[in-house]
């Protein structure tokens, strides 16, 4: 093993290998006295393999100098070292949380993000105190962040913390993180904070009904079913994936909502037009929760001749999934005019 | 089977990427669903929102994203596997490091397939090499083929494969470079001299410190298996491995710019290659 002398002093070598090899070995070392001096290279090496090499040994390396290091490097003005930093310290949580905690309290609006950013999605009650701190920043952007790492780890403490922050004239970047997160933590109560301030869906910008399509899929209700219903309707094309994963999730939860001849015609029509290959399947899945229904049935089974794979794959997963009686037969005889192994897994042959 | 909504399908693709490297496209929501489905089956789990939240959140260790790679990836190697890289290869790679070397006066040209498995990799690097540059055989050329287990080792040695193994060879090159009988195949003597079995660990950083000087590396859905850490500090030490100039070729879907920045992104035609300047 290459003494501690010895990689100190390779790593100001010329040769970059060699350079990276020091970095990676003081990142075997594992001692603190290495860390000054991995940190004092790092801004002025130009090699990308050895800057890689040294976040690697900080992060290898146990101790809190490595820690303290890294928060230090959240200060650099160069952005490649202050994300790397933020990988090096979200690998260390919960230990770099008194940490992240301090540079909470005193650092300015940038360093309060990127604590936040450091946290990521890591799951840690040590970081109550943080949360709580960044909820009630003056920075909108760090309480943007703050809001969506909590959706993230589902934490269900700060629910109403969220949902207080959804106000009418709250910025809709912090709507939207809002409503994100509380998809996340899932509760149904939540619907009524969200509807309090967005009752009218049809009325909502794109950005903000994509986000609140989200939080209804995973909330709403029969009475929400029948709003997306009619959203499909009237709103652009892009927004049907969001539109149609509502349907379907709402339908899992409320199996008695059910369609209206509008909506299986604007369905039918979807899948008949040239949408996405992708947004089609997702029409015929829709679709196919009333596969029971005879006319829905049939025009399923017409779907498996379509010449879209995912159209005749989302047609056999419905297909199969009903109790139609004489479907069995139609099935294993479209079966014989597939050639897709996929298809035919879905078809159950 | 699990009902794996497109939004859950798409957010556990873009995971699957970050984590893996492998990418899936909307083509193959059946696939990754019904390999989802198994794994919500072993787990116990009723909701697919559950086992996303488990693979991105709950998961420190990785264990359950190394239990769906398992499932998602396939161990089966063949000859001409990613047939559009070897293409890049053959096509632009090759013949420019070549022509560099002519240019510098060198007859040297070190190939190594890292995780070789049982070396249909490896040999059909050999068979390229040997259609695309004739004169090889003049030149001192290696192929490295490296891998941790010895029994697949002995299978490099053997140089003897099933139909599985050559479905992919074109014809010509099978006549070429191989001898068979329908059934099993044997890598004639002049191919299988190109190819130096080696046993090596690539976590073994000692041993890998020893592998230098190659101009082009493979390692092709291998590090797909190694954990966060353990990839990027393999690539790291493919980069010192490679001379200047050289390329690195993890595979079809596996982006090397998502483990590490070093290596300088070309394009040929439609393929993007990984070079070190």
């Amino acid at each position: 093993m290459t003494s501690l002398t010895e990689c100190i002093e390779k790593l100001g070598c010329l040769d970059e290998t060699e350079r990276a090899y020091a970095a990676e070995d003081l990142g075997y070392l594992n001692v603190p006295e290495a860390v000054p001096h991995l940190l004092e290279r790092l801004p002025r090496e130009s090699s990308m393999a050895v800057r890689e090499a040294i976040f690697q040994a900080l992060t290898r390396m146990d101790g809190e100098p490595a820690i303290e290091g890294s928060v230090h490097l959240l200060n650099s003005d160069d952005p490649q070292i202050r994300n790397q930093a933020v990988v090096v310290l979200r690998g260390k949580v919960p230990r770099s949380i008194p940490f992240l905690n301090a540079v909470m309290r005193d650092g300015n609006k940038d360093l309060r993000k990127l604590v936040l950013d450091a946290l990521g999605g890591v799951q840690t009650d040590d970081a109550r105190e943080i949360y709580t701190a960044a909820l009630s920043d003056p920075d909108q952007n760090v309480v943007i962040t703050a809001v969506e790492n909590l959706g993230r780890i589902r934490a269900k403490e700060f629910r109403t913390r969220i949902e207080g922050l959804l106000q009418a004239d709250s910025h809709p970047m912090l709507t939207g993180a809002c409503l994100e997160a509380l998809v996340g933590i899932g509760e149904a109560s939540s619907l009524d904070a969200i509807r309090r301030i967005l009752p009218d869906l049809e009325a909502l910008p794109d950005f903000l009904l994509a986000a609140c399509l989200k939080a209804i899929g995973a909330l709403g209700t029969a009475r929400e079913f029948a709003e997306v219903g009619n959203l499909l309707l009237v709103r652009g094309h892009h927004l049907r994936p969001a539109m149609l994963n509502a349907l379907k999730a709402i339908y899992s939860r409320c199996p008695s909502a059910g369609p209206d001849k509008k909506l299986l015609s604007a369905l039918r029509a979807l899948i008949e037009n040239g949408d996405p290959p992708l947004c089609r399947y997702q029409a015929v899945q829709t679709l196919g929760l009333w596969a029971d229904h005879e006319d829905v049935s049939a025009f399923l089974v017409s779907c498996l001749s379509s010449g879209e794979r995912l159209v005749r794959l989302a047609a056999a997963e419905s297909l199969c999934r009903t109790e139609q009686p004489g479907l069995k037969s139609v099935l294993a005889a479209r079966a014989f005019d597939e050639s897709d192994e996929e298809v035919l897994q879905a078809l159950g042959c | 089977m699990a009902d794996l909504s497109v939004e859950q399908f798409q957010k556990l693709s873009q995971h699957i990427y970050q984590k893996l490297g492998l990418y899936f496209d909307d083509k193959k929501i059946y696939f990754l669903k019904t390999r989802v489905a198994r794994r919500m089956a072993a787990l116990g789990l009723d909701k697919a929102q559950d086992y996303l939240f488990l693979v991105a959140y709950a998961d420190p260790e990785g264990q359950e994203m190394q239990a769906l790679a398992n499932l998602i990836t396939t161990n089966e190697t063949y000859m001409f596997r990613e047939y559009d890289q070897l293409q890049a290869f053959a096509n632009h790679c090759l013949p420019e490091v070549l022509s560099a070397k002519q240019a510098r006066g060198e007859k040297r040209l070190r190939i190594w397939s890292a995780g070789c498995s049982s070396g249909e990799e490896a040999y059909t690097l050999a068979m390229i090499l040997q259609e695309v540059f004739p004169q090889a055989q003049s030149w001192d050329c290696e192929i490295v083929a490296t891998d941790i287990d010895e029994n697949m080792l002995a299978k490099v040695r053997a140089g003897r494969y099933g139909q599985r193994s050559v479905n992919d060879v074109p014809d010509e090159y099978k006549d070429k470079y191989l001898t068979g009988n329908g059934e099993e195949y044997v890598v004639r003597k002049r191919t299988a001299a190109l190819v130096q079995p080696v046993h090596l660990n690539l976590h073994d950083r000692m041993a890998m410190r020893a592998m230098r000087g190659f101009d082009f590396i493979f390692c092709r859905n291998v590090l797909i298996y190694f954990d966060d850490l353990s990839r990027k500090s393999v690539v790291d030490q493919f980069y010192a491995a490679l001379n200047p100039g050289g390329y690195i070729f993890l595979g079809h879907s596996e982006s090397v710019g998502r483990v590490t920045t070093a290596f300088k992104l070309k394009r040929f035609e439609n393929h993007l290659v990984y070079r070190k300047e």
